[in-house]
């Protein structure tokens, strides 16, 4: 009888090692499944990007409205363009509703250079020329988890800075002018630059035929040369400048003998 | 000859025990190894990182004022990372589609996808305002 049992024991030994190593092995996977549904991130189908990352691209989207109202003005446009995106943008990230609410406003700068926000100083003799727009900002973010308000401000300035002067050369003379071209202060390239000089108070476009010559540094720097009839004394020049961003700018100066 | 026999099978059976113990472990690693895949999705910050990035000069812009959609495909392959499936939409501020062709560098099927919706100002002197909605996946 007990030989029975233990032939008994014997044999059932093997299958009752593969039914632990059955439950070990399911053990093992639903632990394993377990702490990967606990750990699992939820998809990320909507944004999950931190509210800095948005807010900068807010900064950026309001910064480059700016460039182009200013863009606008400085070539013949309406001052109040810049009130006018400015709306539109604010009305934009109040529908788009992403992460969060976002509520936008802004005050255009008014005072004795700015009006609606937009400053064009051309018209001074000593070789300065500012097309400038500058705007205050308000940003009021409302996100699941946060709130935030932002204040900022946006100013972007386009100027050049002339200085020259004349040689005389037989009966004319030779104008050599140095253009400093500066976005927000620092120095900037141009995109295109027009050369005019006053022939009996109307201003005469410098060209080929003045051998006009425009040199550009790489640095915001260009010289300007050109050579012209007109009579004795200074010669007022008049330079027109777009820069990369397409924004007008011109500065005038008057160029004595050297 | 019984005896015999039986060993044998305890060496399959021990086998068996083993080999069941060890697909389960196998099953479990590749199970972490998906989730590594799937877990890294900061997409979405580096998406908007990237639009900020090529706005940043007007760039962005740019290429949606000219209906340059190759050259916007090209340079988002360059400044996304390797390994990453993009598909852009670009909107006008009233949600109309405006790319008349496919911005994407792949399918985006199956895959966990991050969804950026940002705001593009043109910095032509007429204000237009875009939508870009930018969709990322990681390659699996």
């Amino acid at each position: 009888m007990k030989r029975l049992e233990r032939l008994a024991k014997a044999k059932s030994s093997g299958q009752l090692l593969i039914v632990a190593a059955l439950a070990i092995a399911i053990l093992i996977a639903t632990t394993t499944a377990y702490v990967y549904e606990v750990s699992k991130e939820k998809p990320a189908t909507t944004q999950s990007y931190p509210a800095a990352d948005f807010i900068l691209a807010i900064k950026q989207g309001t910064r480059n409205a700016v460039i182009s109202a200013l863009a606008n003005a400085s070539n013949g446009g309406e001052k109040t363009v810049l009130a006018s995106n400015l709306n539109r943008l604010a009305q934009t990230y109040r529908s788009l509703n992403a992460y969060g609410l976002y509520y936008l406003s802004y005050t255009a700068l008014n005072d004795s250079h700015y009006m609606d926000g937009v400053w064009l100083s051309w018209e001074d003799t000593d070789g300065l020329g500012v097309s400038s727009a500058y705007a205050n900002f308000t940003l009021k973010f409302y996100g699941l988890t946060e709130k935030t308000m932002l204040s900022y401000t946006i100013n972007i300035t386009t100027a050049i800075r002339l200085e020259g002067y004349f040689t005389p050369n037989g009966s004319g003379k030779i104008v050599n002018l140095t253009c400093q071209v500066f976005n927000e202060g620092k120095p900037a390239l141009a995109k295109n630059i027009t050369v005019y000089y006053e022939v009996d108070g109307s201003w005469v476009p410098a060209n080929s035929s003045n051998s006009l010559s425009i040199t550009d540094y790489g640095n915001g720097v260009y010289a300007i040369s050109f050579m012209t009839s007109a009579d004795s004394g200074a010669v007022q020049v008049s330079v027109h400048v777009h820069d990369l961003r397409g924004i007008f700018v011109k500065a005038n100066v008057t160029c004595n003998q050297f | 000859m019984r005896k015999q026999r039986r060993g044998q099978i305890r060496i399959i059976e021990a086998f068996l025990a083993v080999l069941i113990i060890f697909s389960s472990l196998a099953i479990s690693a590749s199970l972490t190894t998906e989730h590594k895949t799937v877990e890294s999705s900061d997409l979405a910050s580096v998406g908007l990182q990237t639009l900020t990035k090529l706005d940043s000069d007007g760039s962005l812009g740019a290429y949606i004022d000219n209906g340059d959609w190759s050259g916007l495909r090209e340079t988002l392959s360059l400044l996304l990372p390797e390994g990453v499936i993009f598909n852009l939409t670009v909107y006008d501020d009233e949600m109309r589609q405006i790319n008349t062709e496919a911005i994407a560098n792949g399918e985006l099927n199956g895959q966990e996808v991050a969804s950026i919706k940002y705001v593009c100002v043109s910095q032509n002197p007429n204000f237009k305002c875009y939508v870009v909605q930018l969709r990322l996946a990681v390659v699996k």
